[in-house]
């Protein structure tokens, strides 16, 4: 994890810090229900609060932890939920190639806690700023402020809903919290034609093939969608984007 | 206390010990190998396609296939259709919540 003591907290890096944090304040508001609703679905799917917690706090990554809950209350062999989480996250690659430059003059472990703590709405707002600004404490600060703040938010309401979760009764059916979260993270995502394409491809051949043991019809459901989404981008490649 | 489907707690916090792996291997690979490699275009769009493809191939069995048989007529699917409309007509970030979780309880009490 980080050593905040190692760091440089000079002028610059608190000048960064107020940048980033203010950059990032209006719509980290949008983590809390995030995180309330992914606290009742860990808690509706069967995991104790101390797991909750401790999923939380070890994967900390609302789409991967979402994603996999299903999974997970199914007992659906390990293999096949890291595949899945693997399959949600690797994008986060493209992320971590985007940001990396600012980050080499650190030492190895600081570099790991940076990469723990990256989330698409932090990235979103870091991108631009640090690449225009020259100072590496700058820009260490920039990235810092809001990364720490979303992970306290994303604690925190987890947390509430993991409370509000372990009260309520069995029969409520909150495991159908990940469900619903999954159809409202998978909408905006199905808006260009190849995307939509890779979805339905991706959920059709689960369905058909979801007879065969092991959920192995959601591995090649996966496979089969990307490859529908490759095949798709050809037929019209106008609507690819970047 | 374990709910339906968990194996031990050793075997759950395992899970959580390799998707941490999974979730953060991805998220530092560039940060601490830095920009030795660079990803070829044909790689880039998989992982743009990959999210998609596993949230739907997650999603499908779980609206539509209940005790190892595809049903149309269910509760699950009904309230997915529900939250579907909702999310894609208002912003609210909780209406979708509410909304979806009214609907399942109203169709399973019908059903």
């Amino acid at each position: 994890m980080l050593s905040l003591n190692r760091l440089p907290l000079t002028a610059e890096f608190r000048a960064g810090a107020r940048a980033g944090f203010r950059a990032f304040l209006p719509q980290s508001i949008g983590l809390i229900p995030w995180g309330m609703v992914t606290g009742v679905a860990m808690v509706g799917s069967g995991l104790t609060p101390a797991q909750a917690l401790g999923m939380n706090v070890i994967v900390f990554s609302g789409t991967a932890q979402l994603g996999t809950l299903p999974l997970i209350a199914a007992g659906a062999p390990l293999w096949l939920i890291i595949a899945t989480a693997l399959a949600l996250n690797l994008r986060f690659v493209i992320f971590s190639a985007g940001i990396a430059g600012n980050f080499q003059h650190l030492r190895a472990p600081a570099r790991w806690g940076i990469g723990y703590l990256l989330v698409d709405g932090v990235f979103a707002i870091c991108l631009e700023p640090m690449l225009r600004n020259q100072n590496p404490q700058w820009r260490l600060g920039h990235y810092l402020a809001p990364a720490l703040w979303a992970w306290a938010l994303w604690q925190l309401s987890g947390l509430l809903g993991i409370l509000f979760a372990d009260a309520a009764p069995q029969t409520w059916s909150l495991e159908f919290m990940a469900t619903i979260a999954l159809l409202v993270l998978l909408l905006p995502m199905a808006g260009t034609r190849p995307m939509l394409v890779a979805a339905l491809t991706g959920g059709a051949v689960a369905i058909a093939l979801h007879g065969l043991p092991l959920r192995f019809g959601l591995l090649t459901g996966m496979v089969a969608g990307i490859l529908a989404g490759f095949a798709a981008e050809r037929w019209q490649p106008a609507a690819v984007e970047g | 206390m374990t709910g339906p489907g968990f194996g031990d707690s050793g075997t759950v916090w395992l899970t959580f010990f390799l998707l941490a792996l999974a979730t953060t291997l991805p998220r530092a690979s560039f940060i601490v190998l830095g920009n030795r490699v660079t990803l070829p275009s044909r790689v880039r769009r998989a992982l743009r396609y990959a999210p998609a493809a596993a949230l739907a191939a997650v999603l499908a069995p779980d609206l539509l296939v209940s005790n190892d048989v595809v049903s149309f007529l269910n509760p699950r699917l009904g309230a997915g259709l529900v939250v579907l409309a909702v999310a894609s007509r208002w912003h609210s970030p909780f209406l979708p919540f509410i909304t979806g979780m009214g609907s399942l309880w109203a169709f399973q009490y019908l059903a």
